[in-house]
């Protein structure tokens, strides 16, 4: 296999792309510099880091490691989704939903396909599972946030609405329904989004890798079809499991409407 | 059948201070109770308490003799109706605002009961066709008095429902508060209003922090 080799110094040379934006965020005084300069340095940390824990990883494959690997993973996704809620209960609150919510559309997504679909040999068969337990983890962490990020704010905003169909005897269900569809269809339409432009407008990276290190194309398309309908399912279901713990946050078990205060 | 509605010594504590601070009230069937007091001297707190949507740290409501912790939300609120001070309108129609009630109970409205709701509070058919969110304060609230009462409901409890009116459209909600009375239901209304307050023709309580008496 060649590929043009990236030195150390050609690396460093990439940097400059990040100057573009410190540049443009100083001019119109966006105050994102220290942002940029942090999610810069680490986001090379980060990947550097993960290099040597996947080649560690594939050469010692053992379950124990693909699992804490896995793991860690969820327990960065849970935390990224319940940070920054504005309007919604602390963040320590949000932590264990997170995690519950983006757990089970995961294993929703992945194990029946791991079991069915592209069967792994060992079962913790790392090069596939860590990937696209990657790729569902993030799709699952996004939507728990928009649907956490967007459910408490419009509770909060439409609260007069939602008591009045309480006091009209509506179940918490059926008086949050209109809040809980908007919310949904925001937090899916990333991934419907997805659905539609893929191959038209991005090139999903790991079938390009595949076919650019010498799988059949027709092989790794299929891959990708495969990884397309998990990100819906999983973005289905850590929707509706992020959309159930939110509800029983808003509501008491009288069914009266608590808006969480910060 | 109209029941009794009792409140019994509700306290409710926020950021360490007695909003209510055991608050009776007794409602007795088809009977018309005002409850008159200054601003923050915790009306609003009591008529949302009265109505289950905001749980007291003490004490009790009961609806027929039955304490309300023992009757489902859902069915204690078709049978006691609220109306916010300022009641919210569901996007849409009138129409589609009075089918809300039943629509949650899983039940239609006819036609001809949507416009006989909307002639008892005085409205004409026409206006069940315009935009609800578009209507003056007077018409939301007739609006939202009969999307109440398309539950059918034995009690009709109303937070300040002229505060937000001009002097006339709140004396024509209170005469139409009596007729509603006058055909069995029993109604509590809340205000800040001595003269409205009167008006209803009914048992006068005093409101002031966080207590109610009886005014005689
Ligand atoms: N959730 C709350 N937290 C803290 N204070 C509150 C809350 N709700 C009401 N209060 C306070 O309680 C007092 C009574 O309020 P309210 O019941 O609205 O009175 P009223 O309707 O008679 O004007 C006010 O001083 C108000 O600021
Ligand atoms: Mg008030």
């Amino acid at each position: 296999m060649s590929y043009a080799h990236i030195t150390l110094p050609r690396l460093l040379l990439s940097l400059a792309l990040i100057a573009v934006a410190i540049a443009l965020s100083r001019r119109g005084r966006l105050g994102l510099e220290r942002d940029l300069v942090w999610g810069a340095l680490r986001g090379a940390a980060q990947l550097i880091a993960i290099g040597y824990v996947l080649l560690l990883l594939f050469n010692h494959e053992h379950p124990a490691w693909v699992v804490l690997l896995l793991a860690v993973m969820l327990g960065v996704a849970g935390a990224t989704a319940a940070r920054r809620v504005e309007h919604g209960p602390p963040r320590t609150v949000l932590f264990s939903r997170a995690i519950a919510a983006i757990g089970a559309g995961t294993l929703v997504a992945v194990v029946p396909v791991f079991a069915a679909v592209v069967p792994l040999h060992p079962w913790y068969e790392a090069r596939y599972l860590v990937p696209i337990s990657g790729m569902m983890l993030s799709n699952a962490m996004n939507v728990v946030a928009l649907v956490f990020e967007r459910i408490f704010a419009s509770a909060r905003s439409e609260a007069d609405q939602v008591e009045a169909l309480l006091a009209l005897g509506a179940t918490p269900r059926q008086a949050l329904e209109r809040q809980v569809r908007a919310t949904l269809r925001a937090a899916l339409l990333p991934t419907i989004n997805g659905l539609l432009t893929v191959g038209l407008v991005a090139l999903p990276g790991m079938m390009t890798g595949q076919i650019v290190s010498g799988t059949p194309p027709e092989q790794a398309v299929r891959y990708q079809i495969v990884i397309l309908y998990q990100l819906v399912a999983v973005a289905a279901v850590a929707g509706m499991v992020a959309v159930g713990f939110a509800r029983r946050l808003l509501f008491t078990g009288r069914a009266q409407l608590v808006l969480p205060r910060n | 059948m109209t029941s009794t509605l009792e409140a019994r010594e509700l306290v409710v504590v926020r950021e360490d201070r007695r909003i209510l601070d055991g608050a009776s009230i007794l409602v007795p069937p088809g009977e018309a109770v005002a409850i008159q007091g200054p601003s923050g001297s915790g009306k609003s707190t009591f008529a949302r308490a009265l109505a289950t949507l905001l749980e007291p740290d003490a004490g009790a409501v009961l609806l027929g003799g039955l304490d309300a912790q023992r009757i489902a939300p859902t069915q204690f609120r078709t049978r006691v109706a609220f109306l916010a001070q300022q009641p919210a309108m569901f996007e849409g129609s009138v129409l589609r605002n009075l089918e809300a009630g039943p629509q949650v109970h899983g039940k239609s409205l006819s036609d001809v009961r949507a416009s006989e709701l909307i002639r008892a509070v005085g409205l004409d058919e026409p206006i069940l066709q315009r935009e609800a969110r578009t209507l003056s304060g007077g018409e939301k609230q007739r609006v939202a008095l009969a999307r109440a009462l398309a539950n059918e409901p034995e009690v009709l409890l109303l937070d300040e429902p002229t505060a937000a009116l001009d002097p006339d459209a709140g004396e024509r909600i209170v005469a139409l508060l009596r007729e509603l009375r006058a055909r069995g239901l029993s109604v509590v209304m809340v205000t800040h209003e001595e003269s409205h307050a009167r008006a209803l023709g009914g048992t006068l309580y005093r409101c002031e922090r966080g207590r109610l008496a009886i005014d005689s």
